[in-house]
């Protein structure tokens, strides 16, 4: 039928065929929306953890849209009048004051703040753990590059919008890391202070940087990051997902459940776990108490002063470093400051961004892939990885020396001293292991895979004899061929089925 | 299903309600349904709940484990019902060949090519222009957002507010006397006026320690900036700009709390450990008729962090 | 430890080794034959007598506590001193020597501190605080114990031990009723909390050092660390009045001793390092486990 037809025929389901005939006739949607609804997702649970971080962003928008409605991104002074006593009477920012005000006078106030919170920490870890898989799957490989930069690019800018956003609160904790982060700017040569007085308005503290702070976390970040997931989501369904090998999967297939209704009732109850999680987390778990630290003033410190898991792996690196600096010529380049926050950092993301082409140009493999490696086969990228892994963990280790150190009773110094040797021992042994282990592992059969039970028999010389036990069929259950998703159901009889499927009406 | 094949021409895949990939997972199904009855009614209770605690105004905690609790067997719930009672499959979908065929690629890239190169190949100059002027707008076009947003590196960064002749004081506005301290004490001073200000805080904090009880000296050249024993440094690290207020008085060190920098503060705050290079800038001090302590001149070089133009 | 680390060790015995062997004097075998420190500021209620808030013993003249509503600071009395000398002859005089000189039997000079001109104050804080008698005298910094002297025993021996060489602070008891919590936070920020962190959980300080806890310790202890300078931490003197302290007190032994966590539990309030762990671990860690049941094994 390829002329506008005004008089079509009726859809024979009722009320939801003229629903669905009204807006195909405005949108056209029947032909691409049924190849919707049949897409079939592979639901091996290691897929589920990019969803966790996909959730935890919703949690994100929705606590953080009522943040918005009551935080003031003022540096500007007021006397303090609420009800937490040490603070009465003090001089403190308007964005410090919204902030306890938030935690104390809004109910559901303080929930919010700390499912933000929380959510913000567990939506960098699900990015992490997510990319992991990525990368131990090789699911990066062509025609997949795009993502990997994309979700690389998520991590960054989910790192720097968690900074921001608890800064912004402008406690002694997060002051004293955005007066780090100042100088950080500064050492950059020749342009560093340019860039920090510009940012800043002048020099640290100025006033402007809260208002500043406030409309990148706010508005500008949270744009690049829907945009970003958006165009993350619309790859995965335009190439599909990639499965594990396996019965009847092949380069050439999808084998899994199909999209409605069963994906929807996974990934939309995954959903409400996901957030109900976090409420617990924000119900039961005290997470930056921003009224015990007090508020931010430049001569005041705390000991003991770590920034958010995330950043970590910069504080860490930060105290290791040694005492370097470039000084001559009348200037001074500060490297014990430059190299571990300016120059590593880009150093690492940008072998982090180019990981495809390095291992495309390695392995000479341009062909495409939609098939999954098991980690274990593929050892040297495993061992690459799981090293990146131990070294970026063991800096991240060495932004707590002092917490180490009070808690085994151990010199300060020394722990200092111990984890500049294992910055360099433990990935060094982490390699060679993990190729070992990978190795030792394709060697066998069954590696990796659910064990069977063995019946162990006695001869009777006393010989122990093991044989694998037949497996029963209410056991594990065996998979069935995969079958295209149906359209309707043909039923023998009038009756409904109880599977839920709905019956078709003739 | 050949009678619903002949009615519509879209070809249509149909199953009989008995196949196996349609029966649901569990093995008892009905008990199944059960259980996530039961999630649901508790789940409702709890969001109920919930809305109890709001109203009702009660500890902050109920709130969220109400909420929590609530979505959380709704997820199970609904999960379940995915997992368990919803069609087991698997169901296959096949992959078409993202790619295009050759003849459309070939299409594509002559449109691009040859309808855009026909054009710019005549009109070369203009092309050049036009991307010359693309060029220059997209850099000009930055500066408000670079230049406007705040002043020219300058001022502070050299210079603080001490000077010759400039009171101690300390927070509360008080100005500090040579017979307020004994040795091993340590309070943070600011220059008369400045001690709520914003520089004052943050670019003139200065921490005052006394060593001793006689006239020090730290470093050479320095024999007059510690009067009866009161030697002031900079309180900003050289580090990273962290206030050093960590004093350890028998070790006679200044560690910074932040990366752990330590400062002996017997010889000029030369770093003995951890990450800072520069030691911190000491102001030199002087004593007044009636025993107040003042700052002869402002520090000797750029307090706070190494940058490129602190030579 | 493998062979190969030898080098890395060396470099590393040499960085920790050298900066001690500056100090090693310092760091916890006590000042050396320098004069006793005594305390030291002209300003009124600042934890020293003044001629405006002394109370002098009738007969003999001698002062027997000064200090205002905040904080009194009383001398110990005379009267303990004989029970004094013989707690310290069985407890303390074999580090300390018996003239409190810390110069024990074998005339070491040095080994041990002197206690002579220290305060009162001084003497009982380390007493009733259990760090002395000491466990391992050998250990850079003492650690606070349950006391094995009572309170009263603690003011005896420091009756006579400040009689040998009378000064100040003298034993203060503090009323925090008229204090100011917000004041109290301020100058807690300020000068505590750079060694104490801003919970008042202690932690590691430069080589074998640490500030401790302030979790458990009651007022009255707090104005006689603040005043005396324990070990390393620093003496406040001048530089904080009677008044300012007691407002340390009454913020220390509420918000920072019983903090309110209204957000759940407080998680040792070690800060974003606690927080992490329980984001990865249970919250990444627990859904990634639900997402293994939600999906398939193969």
């Amino acid at each position: 039928m390829s002329t506008i037809n005004t008089t079509r025929k009726s859809n024979p389901y009722g009320k939801v065929g003229q629903v669905i005939n009204e807006l195909d006739d405005r949108l056209g949607l029947a032909k691409g929306g049924r190849t919707l609804l049949d897409k079939v997702f592979p639901d091996h649970w290691s897929f589920m953890l990019g969803e966790i971080a996909l959730y935890s962003f919703v949690v994100l928008l929705v606590t953080g849209i009522f943040l918005t409605l009551f935080y003031v991104p003022s540096s500007t002074l007021v006397v303090y009048h609420g009800a937490y006593l040490p603070l009465v009477g003090q001089k403190i920012s308007q964005a410090y004051a919204s902030s306890v005000d938030l935690s104390f006078a809004v109910r559901g106030g303080l929930l919010m703040r700390q499912m933000h919170h929380w959510a913000c920490d567990i939506f960098v870890g699900g990015i992490l753990v997510h990319m992991a898989r990525v990368f131990f799957t090789g699911a990066f490989r062509k025609p997949r590059e795009g993502n990997w930069t994309i979700g690389t690019t998520l991590l960054v800018l989910s790192i720097a919008e968690g900074f921001l956003g608890y800064s912004l609160p402008d406690d002694l904790v997060s002051g004293t890391g955005i007066r780090i982060a100042y100088s950080i700017i500064e050492s950059v040569p020749v342009v560093g202070t340019y860039i920090a007085f510009f940012l800043f308005g002048g020099n640290f503290p100025g006033t402007v940087v809260l208002g500043r702070f406030f409309i990148i976390h706010v508005l500008l970040i949270p744009l690049v990051l829907l945009g970003l997931v958006g165009a993350h989501l619309f790859m995965l369904v335009q190439q599909k997902h990639t499965q594990f090998p396996g019965k009847g999967r092949t380069e050439k297939n999808v084998v899994g459940t199909p999209m409605y209704p069963v994906f929807m009732a996974k990934t939309t109850g995954f959903l409400f776990i996901v957030g109900g999680a976090i409420a617990l987390l924000g119900a039961f778990a005290q997470i930056n108490p921003i009224w015990q630290f007090g508020f931010y003033e430049p001569a005041r410190i705390s000991y003991a002063v770590q920034p958010d898991f995330y950043m970590g792996f910069l504080d860490g690196i930060l105290r290791i470093w040694p005492a370097w600096q470039f000084n001559a010529f009348g200037h001074t380049i500060p490297l014990e400051v430059t190299l571990p926050t300016v120059v590593f950092p880009t150093i690492l993301f940008a072998l982090v961004y180019a990981w495809p082409t390095i291992e495309r140009k390695y392995t000479g493999d341009n062909e495409l892939h939609n098939l999954l490696d098991r980690p274990s086969f593929r050892p040297k990228r495993t061992a690459v990885g799981v090293t990146m892994f131990v070294f970026l963990a063991t800096i991240f280790v060495g932004s707590s020396t002092d917490v180490i150190a009070n808690f085994f009773k151990v010199s300060l110094n020394t722990v200092l001293v111990e984890m500049r040797v294992l910055t360099f021992v433990l990935p060094a042994l982490a390699y060679p292991i993990t190729l070992k282990i990978c190795k030792e592992m394709q060697g066998f059969s069954g590696a990796g895979k659910r064990k069977t039970t063995n019946i162990v028999t006695r001869t009777e010389e006393g010989e122990y004899v093991a044989t694998p036990a037949p497996v029963y069929v209410d056991d594990a259950h065996e998979e069935l061929d995969a079958l295209p998703v149906p359209t309707f159901v043909v039923e023998e009889d009038e009756t409904m089925v109880s599977t839920g499927v709905r019956r078709a009406e003739r | 299903m050949s009678e619903h094949e002949q009615r519509t021409p879209v070809s249509l895949k149909g199953l009989p309600a008995d196949d196996p990939h349609l029966q649901p997972l569990a093995r008892r199904p009905h008990m199944v349904e059960q259980v996530i009855t039961g999630l649901f009614i508790f789940g409702l209770l709890f969001t109920l709940l919930f809305a109890v605690a709001f109203v009702q105004n009660w500890a902050p905690w109920t709130l969220g484990a109400t909420l929590g609790t609530g979505m959380s067997l709704f997820g199970i719930g609904i999960i379940a019902w995915g997992k368990y009672l919803m069609p087991r499959g698997p169901f296959v979908e096949e992959r078409h060949d993202l790619a295009s065929s050759d003849e459309e690629r070939e299409a594509f890239t002559a449109a691009i090519v040859e309808r855009g190169g026909g054009v710019i190949k005549r009109r070369k100059f203009l092309a050049g222009l036009l991307g010359t002027g693309v060029g220059a707008f997209s850099i000009v076009s930055l500066f408000p957002w670079v230049r406007s947003l705040g002043p020219m590196p300058k001022g502070t960064l050299f210079h603080t507010d001490w000077g010759k002749g400039s009171y101690l004081v300390d927070i509360s506005g008080r100005r500090i006397n040579v017979s307020d301290l004994t040795i091993g004490s340590l309070v943070t001073v600011f220059p008369e006026g400045m001690e709520h200000t914003d520089n004052g805080q943050a670019v003139d904090q200065t921490v005052l320690i006394r060593v001793t009880n006689q006239d020090f000296t730290t470093r050479k050249g320095r024999e007059t900036w510690a009067p009866q024993g009161y030697v002031a440094y900079s309180k900003l690290c050289t580090h990273l700009g962290c206030p050093v207020g960590l004093y350890e008085q028998e070790l006679e060190l200044l560690v910074c709390p932040c990366h752990q920098s330590m400062f002996n503060v017997t010889n000029g705050a030369m770093p003995t450990f951890g990450p800072a290079p520069r030691p911190l800038p000491q102001l030199p001090l002087m004593v007044d008729s009636n025993g107040f302590l003042q700052s002869q001149s402002d520090f000797h070089e750029p307090v706070g962090p190494g940058f490129w133009e602190r030579s | 430890m493998k062979l190969r680390h030898t080098p890395l060790l060396l470099i590393a015995t040499a960085l920790v080794a050298g900066p001690l062997l500056l100090f090693a004097d310092a760091a916890g075998a006590g000042t050396s034959s320098s004069p006793a420190i005594t305390y030291q500021t002209s300003r009124i209620n600042a934890g020293t007598p003044n001629s405006t808030n002394v109370t002098k013993d009738p007969k003999t003249g001698a002062i027997t506590s000064y200090g205002d509503s905040a904080i009194t600071y009383t001398v110990p009395s005379p009267a303990l001193n004989a029970l004094g000398q013989s707690l310290y002859l069985q407890n303390c005089a074999s580090c300390h020597g018996t003239e409190a000189n810390g110069v024990p039997a074998d005339g070491t000079q040095g080994a041990y501190p002197n206690l002579q001109g220290l305060g009162a104050a001084t003497i009982d804080f380390w007493i009733a605080s259990g760090r002395m008698p000491a466990a391992d005298p050998r250990s850079v910094q003492a650690e606070r114990r349950v006391p094995r002297l009572t309170d009263q025993q603690a003011v005896a021996i420091s009756a006579w031990v400040n009689s040998l060489a009378p000064s100040y602070p003298a034993i203060p008891s503090v009323n925090v009723k008229d204090g100011n919590y917000s004041n109290g936070q301020a100058l807690f920020a300020l000068n505590c909390a750079a060694c104490h962190t801003i919970e008042g959980a202690g932690d590691a300080l430069a080589f074998d050092t640490y500030a401790p806890s302030l979790r458990h310790i009651p007022g009255y202890q707090i104005v006689e660390a603040i005043r005396s300078g324990p070990g390393n931490m620093p003496r406040f003197t001048g530089n904080l009045s009677d008044a300012q302290v007691r407002d340390i007190v009454k913020y220390v032994t509420s918000y920072v001793q019983h903090p309110q966590n209204p957000g759940g539990l407080g998680l040792g309030g070690l800060g974003p390092v606690a927080e992490g762990f329980v984001a990865l671990l249970i919250g990444v860690g627990l859904l990634a486990l639900a997402g293994y049941w939600v999906g398939e094994r193969e």
